[in-house]
């Protein structure tokens, strides 16, 4: 087995703007906005 | 006039009964059985285990609903099933055992033309020693299990505000578990909690895995596209842990737990010990005690029911190697074969394989999370079960059933990784299928434009969405059927 820290050690990090821009209000907004587009459309398609 | 049974008012017996009410016929007669007077909406129960909620915010009573739905409820446990009746009764019928207050302990048998047994998970704590509730960790399975979760949690921080270091063990408790998303839900959850309240430094949190690799969450992982490239779970859910400072055993399988101490073992058949101050582990899941009879009275459990205790349904339990399975393997219909007015939806049907590659140690230790099968799948195998039966019992065997395999179904997951309505944060996370299938996507086995991961304070607002707007549904509130499963 890998070894588990060394490779979340390894992993990348998110950049300050990335981290930024998880919070921020208005990227935020139209992220919600996409992400339930995405939801729906995915639903649509397994929806029986 | 027929009578549909539903065993369970969780997500996929609940969405079943008040869609079976919706489109039978007046005359028609849908009975509820389930233990508890109350639904839990079990995927806040997150919220609770870290005391951001209370239960009565994401539990209501049954008996009103139904009652205003014209559904009959018992609060009741099923516990045996003729699918055949017996030498007295010719139609088919379940024994059930009151658990309200009133009847407490008494029996009734219950006829039924059509039956959907929804009765969940067992909580199967006693599979490790030490594990759960009544030994040395806590957990967030039910919203009791929740609150004294949340009061252990408080009583851990407590010392950490005296200057006290404490270490965190959040995971599964059993090589073969399931549900490992709520686990990840909750470990980012509490090291939320740690930072409002000022002692992360003085806490370390180690996630406590059956998954090889970060990421799998008992699906195998997924693989999706960000900005021009193929990523994989693992390296977000890597990421995610180096950057709050979480650290991770996978691999491990939990043979017993003494106070503050956890054995475990790896899946290279290295053995290990953890010390813990709070340790909130889940259980593995196995089916509800029930039993099943022949006309004859002959036990036939064996037969009906797999080795797990789930219900056996319309797939291919012929036990193949695990490289040999196949997405059509899956059920369609969640009926049983021999007794098709039977059927088993949500966590009560019997999955005919892992979908994460199953290893064992070198010493033969089994370590395979299960296959989840997460609320939105639940509540549409209730829905199409639902519509089945309506059809079934309008056309017979010139019905047209429809399909709702697992292996042509998506799942959203929204696993909450702190809340707050400018400081929450979420991983926002659909696949398609929940399945994969090799044949129609030859190289993930998922759809890489319907299969997506990303983190942000819009999957909180979501999560918190999902929660108002399915207590709504479940409350059968107006137009609640419009919302989808
Ligand atoms: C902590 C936690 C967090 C989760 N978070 C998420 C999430 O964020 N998103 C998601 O999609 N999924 C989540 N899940 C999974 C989700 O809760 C399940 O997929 C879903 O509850 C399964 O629905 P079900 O109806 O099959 O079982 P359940 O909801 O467990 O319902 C089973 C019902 O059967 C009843 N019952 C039990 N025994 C009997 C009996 N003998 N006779 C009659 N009735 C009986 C029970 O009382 C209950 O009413 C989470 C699970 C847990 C434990």
């Amino acid at each position: 087995m890998e070894n588990e820290t060394e490779s979340i050690k390894h992993a990348p990090l998110p950049t300050e703007k990335t981290l930024r821009s998880r919070r921020n209000l208005p990227f935020q907004f139209w992220r919600f906005a996409a992400i339930n587009f995405k939801m729906i459309k995915m639903i649509r398609r397994g929806h029986h | 006039m027929a009578r549909v049974v539903v065993m369970g008012a969780g997500i996929a017996g609940h969405t079943a009964a008040l869609h079976l009410k919706r489109i039978l016929k007046k005359s028609d007669e849908v009975i509820v059985i389930s233990p508890n007077s109350k639904y839990n909406w079990i995927p806040s129960n997150i919220w609770v285990g870290v005391g951001k909620m209370n239960k009565s915010q994401v539990t209501f009573p049954l008996a009103p609903v139904y009652k205003r739905k014209k559904i009959t409820f018992h609060q009741a446990l099923a516990t045996a099933v003729h699918p055949a009746g017996d030498s007295q009764i010719s139609s088919p019928y379940i024994e059930v055992t009151y658990t309200d207050s009133n009847k407490n302990g008494t029996s009734a048998k219950i006829e039924y033309d059509y039956l959907i047994n929804a009765t969940g998970p067992k909580l199967n704590f006693v599979a490790t020693e030490g594990l759960g509730p009544d030994g040395h960790t806590v957990s967030v399975c039910t919203s009791d299990h929740a609150i004294e979760a949340a009061h252990s949690l408080k009583a851990v921080i407590a010392k950490m505000k005296a200057g006290q270091k404490q270490t965190l063990v959040i995971g599964v408790g059993h090589g073969t578990c399931t549900c490992e998303g709520a686990a990840f839900e909750y470990t980012f959850n509490v090291e939320h909690e740690l930072r409002q309240a000022g002692v992360r430094d003085l806490a370390e949190i180690i996630y406590l895995t059956n998954e090889y690799e970060l990421g799998d969450f008992g699906v195998g992982g997924l693989i999706f596209t960000q900005r021009g490239f193929q990523t994989t779970s693992k390296l977000w859910t890597e990421s995610l842990f180096r950057e709050r400072n979480i650290h991770a055993i996978l691999g491990a399988h939990v043979e017993k737990i003494e106070a503050g101490l956890i054995h475990y073992e790896l899946v290279d058949g290295t053995k290990g010990m953890l010390s813990f101050d709070f340790a909130m582990l889940l259980p593995p899941f196995r089916g509800v005690d029930m039993k099943a009879f022949e006309k004859d009275g002959s036990d036939i459990s064996a037969e009906i029911f797999a080795p797990s205790g789930f219900m056996k349904v319309d797939a291919d339990y012929s036990g193949k190697p695990y490289e040999e399975w196949l997405a059509s393997d899956w059920p369609n219909t969640y009926q049983i074969p021999k007794f098709p007015n039977v059927f088993a939806i949500g966590i009560a049907f019997a999955p005919p394989h892992q979908i994460s590659k199953p290893r064992k140690s070198p010493n033969g230790t089994l370590v395979a999370p299960s296959p989840p099968r997460t609320g939105m799948p639940s509540g549409i195998m209730g829905k199409v079960a639902a519509v089945n039966i309506a059809a079934l019992i309008k056309s017979g065997n010139r019905a047209k059933v429809r399909s709702a395999s697992m292996a042509d179904m998506g799942a959203a997951c929204v696993a909450s990784a702190g809340s707050g309505l400018r400081k929450g944060s979420a991983a926002s996370m659909t696949m398609y299928p929940v399945v994969p299938d090799y044949m129609k996507f030859p190289t993930t086995g998922r759809s890489t434009d319907d299969t997506f991961g990303e983190i942000g304070l819009a999957g909180h607002w979501i999560k918190l969405l999902l929660h108002y707007m399915f207590i709504y549904k479940a409350k059968a509130r107006f137009g609640w059927f419009l919302i989808p499963e």
